[in-house]
């Protein structure tokens, strides 16, 4: 596949998403949200109850795609050299010497599932490699294969014995997306499919080639200027010091979102025009990805937690009263 | 098709889709220039009327001017004023739903586009969605309710404004009467002015005390032009000026002017040409040719007969002007005497008495005509307002000229008798009070000289103010057969509540003595400070 079309890249996506689509009822929403990640370049953070199918929607990404795939199950004794890898002494035809063993992180599609069960020590270990695609043992730095993708699940309800993530960790996630229950006719899909002799599994359609040729031509998608302005006054609009802050902002915000919110808008924006068959970002793109690319940067303060204000809340208001450019 | 084709198509399309957003904008301009227009137009024209300024025609001239005149010039510079490219066509991609395509690919250029295929696509993309653009039916001319509410709201506050605003249209109407009338006035007090000064009969003192009272009346009119405040000035300078007039000056002139018609129907007398002069009412002038007889020229016979016309002159002074009768009479006895010394030391003394009468008279007369002068422009003023005065004399036509005695009077500054009067540019409607009968009256208010006609001058009819109703009121005037008992048709009974025999209720007759009244006030019989007394007991009298 030397050029890329957008139609390829649309009917690509649409593979993946059909052959998803045939494990996991439903969850339209957080399939796209996932995909448009994967084809971004960035990592995911699922976040909902258990039994949703977080693990198992992740599980039947990585059988669509072509992509090497390794589960991590983070409990609290997990350590760092249990993801990255460690350095064992080895003994070959009597000569003894360390050599580096590498940790399930060297893949290209990883599953941190229930990551905030990890300490924060063995969460960090997931920094460098999620930021630089990179991993540091013992002095020496191994790079990981492109491409390269974590995606994480949390549970939100059992808090005790976890570790929420910090604000840096979670800043490094592209998208957090939100697992809702699914509807009454996708329950009932789930448990025909679930219950019966057969079980539906995905066939693989993408290759990691392939998702790396969409991901360059996804950043060539032209953005106009007002778009671009009106991503980066959604941004600054987030800051309660700022003038452009909507009313819940400057009530319920503690921190606003870091340029990277930014630029994850930016990219899931160029990523979603493209899965519309379109050539160039427009407000409903950006608009789309908000949620999922702002969510998890907001940081509320006392008041907002107290008062059970969510963080789509105030990303809705913003959408609302942040002026579109100069139209 | 290439880039540049692309391009190109795109902007004709872009070109098409900015005029008609020209056109809407200038709609939508327009529609808020008639809010404006008539908004200005109800602020202005309320205010207008409110301060009673504008009339009828006024008031619709300028409703229809601001309502005109605003919204063409709205849309014209609307239409006219630049639309920034891109932020019409981002306002396009919005309304086409295009979906930042137009604004996109305006922005990108030729050199990115060749560098990158995705950009050529996008522009080939935008060019076929954008071919589909109808900017007539995409782009509608609509007017938007919200925007036209304040305009049919303004319009519906004209109209009542127009409909239920009468009084108030009345009012300016009135005031504009006023204004005018007042103005008139003025022009008359200058001319008044202007004629006094130019009065060589009169000397300075005289002309002061005259000018003094108008030139104040001018001040205060010019200070306070309200309708109030100017029928007062008038009427108080009016009653200034005619307490200045002294009534035994005019029995004088009328003398004087009666054994002038006698002395000048003797030919070849030697006071012929004084008779002459005062039957024109120059007495100055007769003064002066009574200076020049020279008793001692004259034979006996003429000095007789002089001595017999200075005897018969003085008899007709003797009521009015006992000094000069009597120097006249010792002129007399010095002519039959003999004594030509002293008949012309007697004649020069009667001259310089009956020059001083002369000025006297021609004060006199000055200050009684303007005087009435004053009082007609109050009721002029009075008239303009309130519409009570009827038949008054025109704006150019004012006491003296229509009299028959000014017109023609020779002025004393002008020995021999010019014919010429003023100027006759006066164009008043109201008819001429005065006797002359035909004589166009001249535009001045009180022309120079212009002593007592002969028999062409009118007497006013004294206005009846009582003296008991709110104030001073003026002097009494008895009416005929006063103080003598009525016939007697009937005798009631006199107890209250009783009938009494009258025949007919009083209802039917209201009418008729409201009728009355109304042409008394029109008349200007009726003095301005009484009456609202009259309208008040008439209102009070209806059942």
């Amino acid at each position: 596949m030397s050029e890329l079309t957008v139609e390829q890249f649309r009917l690509g996506a649409a593979r993946v998403e059909e052959e998803v689509g045939k494990v996991i009822v439903g969850q339209v929403d957080v399939v796209r949200h996932v995909l448009v990640s994967i084809l971004a370049g960035g990592h995911v953070l699922l976040e909902g109850v258990p039994g949703l199918g977080k693990t198992m929607l992740i599980r039947t990404l990585g059988q669509a795609l072509d992509l090497k795939f390794s589960r991590i199950q983070f409990t609290p004794d997990l350590m760092p050299a249990d993801i990255l890898g460690t350095e064992i002494l080895s003994d070959e035809g009597g000569r003894r010497e360390f050599r580096f063993r590498s940790g399930p992180i060297f893949a290209n599609l990883v599953l941190a599932d229930e990551i905030n069960r990890a300490t924060p020590k063995t969460q960090s270990a997931l920094l460098e490699a999620m930021q630089e695609g990179s991993v540091t043992v013992a002095q020496k730095t191994y790079r990981l294969d492109e491409p390269f993708f974590v995606l994480a699940t949390q549970n939100p309800l059992e808090m005790e014995g976890t570790y929420p993530l910090p604000e840096a960790q979670v800043d490094r996630f592209f998208f957090k997306v939100n697992v809702d229950m699914p509807q009454v006719a996708d329950m009932v899909e789930i448990l025909d499919r679930t219950t019966g002799k057969s079980v539906p599994s995905a066939g693989c359609v993408i290759s990691g080639a392939e998702i790396m040729q969409m991901r360059d031509l996804a950043r060539g998608v032209p953005v106009a200027s007002h778009v671009r302005e009106y991503i980066a006054e959604l941004v600054l609009a987030t800051h309660p010091e700022q003038e452009e802050a909507t009313p819940l902002v400057k009530k319920y915000v503690r921190y606003g979102v870091s340029p990277r919110g930014g630029q994850a808008l930016m990219l899931g924006a160029k990523v979603t025009a493209l899965l519309e068959g379109r050539y160039n970002v427009a407000f409903d793109d950006v608009h789309a990805v908000a949620p999922a690319a702002l969510r998890h940067r907001l940081i509320l303060n006392f008041d907002g937690l107290a008062e059970g204000i969510r963080p789509d809340d105030v990303i809705a208001e913003l959408v609302e009263h942040v002026p579109q450019g100069n139209a | 098709m290439d880039a540049a084709s692309d391009l190109d198509a795109l902007s004709a399309i872009i070109a098409g889709c900015l005029r008609r957003m020209r056109l809407q904008r200038a709609l939508r301009w327009c529609l808020l220039g008639l809010d404006l227009g008539l908004l200005l137009a109800l602020l202005l024209g309320g205010a207008g009327l409110l301060q009673a300024r504008l009339v009828r025609p006024q008031f619709l001239a300028l409703v229809a001017a601001l309502a005109l005149l605003l919204p063409l010039l709205s849309a014209l510079v609307a239409y006219l004023w630049p639309l920034p490219r891109l932020h019409a066509v981002r306002r396009l991609d919005r309304v086409l739903g295009l979906q930042e395509r137009l604004s996109t690919a305006l922005e990108i250029s030729e050199a990115e586009r060749a560098a990158n295929p995705l950009l050529r696509q996008q522009l080939e993309d935008t060019r076929r969605l954008a071919r589909d653009v109808r900017p007539a039916h995409d782009l509608p001319l609509r007017l938007r309710p919200v925007e036209a509410a304040p305009a049919l709201l303004c319009l519906l506050l004209i109209a009542l404004l127009w409909v239920r605003g009468e009084s108030l249209f009345q009012a300016a109407r009135r005031a504009a009467s006023v204004k005018q009338a007042v103005t008139q006035q003025q022009e008359n007090i200058e001319k008044i002015l202007s004629q006094i000064d130019k009065n060589n009969t009169l000397t300075e003192a005289q002309k002061q005390a005259l000018s003094q009272p108008l030139e104040q009346a001018l001040q205060d009119l010019q200070k306070n032009p309200s309708q109030e405040s100017s029928v007062s000035v008038l009427t108080s300078t009016g009653e200034k000026l005619q307490s200045l007039s002294d009534p035994q000056a005019q029995q004088m002139g009328q003398a004087l002017q009666q054994a002038g018609g006698q002395l000048s129907s003797q030919a070849g007398s030697p006071l012929q040409s004084v008779g002459q002069a005062l039957e024109q009412g120059n007495a100055v002038g007769a003064a002066a040719q009574l200076a020049q007889i020279d008793p001692g020229k004259l034979s006996p016979a003429q000095a007789q007969q002089l001595a017999g016309q200075l005897q018969s002159l003085a008899q007709a002074l003797g009521s009015s002007n006992p000094a000069l009768a009597s120097q006249l009479q010792q002129a007399a006895h010095a002519l039959q005497s003999g004594d030509t010394a002293a008949a012309q030391q007697a004649l020069q003394s009667a001259a310089q008495s009956l020059a001083q009468a002369g000025q006297q008279l021609a004060f006199s007369q000055v200050a009684g005509q303007a005087g009435q002068v004053m009082q007609q422009g109050a009721g002029q003023v009075l008239a303009a307002g309130g519409g009570q005065q009827a038949d008054q004399p025109g704006a150019g036509q004012i006491p003296g000229q229509g009299q028959g005695q000014a017109g023609a009077q020779p002025g004393g500054s002008q020995p021999g008798g010019s014919q010429e009067g003023q100027s006759n540019s006066g164009s008043g409607h109201g008819a001429g009070q005065g006797q002359a009968g035909g004589q166009e009256a001249p535009d001045s208010p009180i022309d120079q000289n212009n002593g007592p006609g002969s028999g062409a001058e009118a007497t006013y009819e004294q206005i009846y103010a009582p003296s008991l109703l709110g104030g001073s009121g003026g002097s009494n005037v008895q009416l005929p057969d006063s103080g003598q008992d009525g016939t007697t048709i009937g005798q009631g009974p006199i107890t209250p509540g009783e009938n009494n025999q009258s025949m007919v209720p009083y209802q039917q007759v209201l009418g008729q003595y409201e009728q009355v009244n109304q042409q008394a006030i029109d008349n200007g019989a009726v003095p301005f400070e009484f009456m609202q007394v009259v309208r008040s007991y008439f209102d009070s009298l209806k059942p």
